[in-house]
């Protein structure tokens, strides 16, 4: 049972920091052995999962939710008004989509998601998060400073764009609809797919047309 | 609580590492503990909430320096030991010393596929009628629990404006000692410039707060 108790786990927490190794492979070693040994993990079933999120379950999920968006009205329209039924459209499923949320940049506003609190990420439409998005620095500053943050980014807003900055406080999740980025008339959908990065459904980029030519 | 977790609008952090390559995970042990947090049997009273507030409980200075995936081993750690699913010492060394009671058999691989489908909603319709609607001038509440809440301190005793009403949501400070309670869930839009003394644009910081964080102006 577990026993809510802020002060046991504190103390646990001490306990570990005393005796554990420091170095997490091994801390992280001895925990899959100890819970295989337990019968609480199937060593099998983690492969799934490290495999499922390295590859099949990652950003490009949330670039083809983008692309078809950029293409079709009325799922771009689905998108915006619900997020978790257009993902379910595609068959996505996954960590963090049931309340999924998209917010579409415009010429006048860019939009930039954080979790201040702890990690919260649409895993399911982009995969785990990047280790800065979880981390101190990102945290912290996004929510304050984020026309800051973005220029670390290589992106330069004007002053007459707003930024809209989305604190995952709930268990919606976020997720923004970069602009289509010009001189891609009659593309593909899954031509355009390739176009949007990871970092522009995070709003940490935002002109894709270096994408474009790129792609060209 | 006022913990270290709760980093939004603190000064003094450096260069994000805009760098970072692309792959999911960063090494091996990454992967194992992030497969392992997601198909570990686990005690039924568990839950998102209380996970969290585990991880908020770390030592503040482990919290800012130990890497992302060490801090989840170290959560399901102390929930492990908290619940009497395994001792430190057994932690310490990965050697079992006893079979737990009452936890479910480990999931088999499938479950990756199986266990996915209908994933856990934290929406529940009409268990609360929503006080406030979108329009509405509030003000959050000026301080916050000793427990786990979701109440930033950086919005605390601001004024801001109701721009979605989603519903009754479970509640996080109540689901994270045990009880399933819903409240109604709003996103509350603030102006940056009243949030932070130094901003001059006319940005905008949205959150998704509860009922009882808000007072109406």
């Amino acid at each position: 049972m577990v026993d809510h108790d802020s002060r046991a786990v504190r103390h646990i927490h001490d306990e570990l920091h005393s005796h554990l190794p420091a170095e997490p492979a091994l801390r992280v070693k001895a925990l899959e052995s100890l819970l295989i040994e337990k019968g609480l993990v199937d060593p099998r079933t983690v492969d799934a999962w490290v495999e499922g999120y390295s590859e099949e379950i990652g950003p490009k999920r949330g670039a083809r939710m983008v692309a078809r968006a950029w293409v079709d009205p009325a799922f771009r329209e689905l998108l915006l008004s619900d997020a978790a039924e257009a993902a379910a459209q595609f068959g996505f499923d996954g960590t963090g989509i049931s309340h999924l949320t998209a917010h579409e940049n415009t010429d006048d506003v860019h939009h930039l998601v954080v979790c201040t609190l702890c990690s919260c990420y649409p895993q399911g439409v982009l995969g785990i998060p990047p280790t800065w998005y979880k981390m101190a620095a990102y945290r912290a500053r996004a929510v304050r400073e984020p026309r800051g943050v973005l220029e670390e980014f290589g992106v330069r807003l004007s002053d007459e764009v707003e930024v809209q900055v989305w604190d995952s406080t709930a268990e919606l999740r976020h997720m923004v609809v970069p602009q289509r980025p010009a001189d891609t008339e009659g593309w593909s959908e899954e031509r355009l797919a390739k176009l949007v990065t990871r970092n522009s459904m995070i709003g940490t980029d935002r002109d894709l047309s270096r994408m474009v030519k790129e792609a060209t | 609580m006022d913990g270290i977790h709760d980093l939004g609008g603190l000064q003094g952090f450096g260069r994000i590492d805009v760098d970072e390559p692309e792959e999911a995970f960063h090494a091996p042990w990454e992967g194992r503990m992030f497969g392992m947090a997601r198909c570990m049997a686990r005690p039924a009273d568990w839950n998102i909430d209380w996970f969290r507030h585990c991880r908020e409980l770390i030592d503040p200075a482990d919290y800012l320096t130990r890497p992302y995936y060490d801090q989840w081993m170290q959560a399901y750690s102390a929930m492990l030991v908290n619940s009497g699913v395994a001792t430190v010492e057994e932690i310490a060394t990965g050697k079992s010393t006893y079979r737990p009671k009452k936890v479910p058999p480990a999931p088999p691989p499938e479950s990756f596929r199986t266990g996915r489908a209908g994933y856990t909603r934290y929406d529940r319709p009409g268990a609360a009628d929503p006080a406030f609607r979108p329009g509405d001038i509030v003000r959050t509440k000026a301080h916050g629990i000793p427990g786990h809440t979701r109440l930033p301190r950086y919005v605390r005793g601001h004024r801001g404006v109701i721009v979605a009403s989603h519903g009754p949501h479970v509640f996080p400070d109540a689901h994270a000692v045990g009880e399933d309670r819903a409240e109604p869930l709003y996103t509350v839009g603030f102006a940056a410039s009243d949030l932070w003394p130094e901003v001059t644009h006319r940005d905008r910081v949205f959150l998704d707060l509860w009922e009882s964080y808000l007072d109406r102006e």
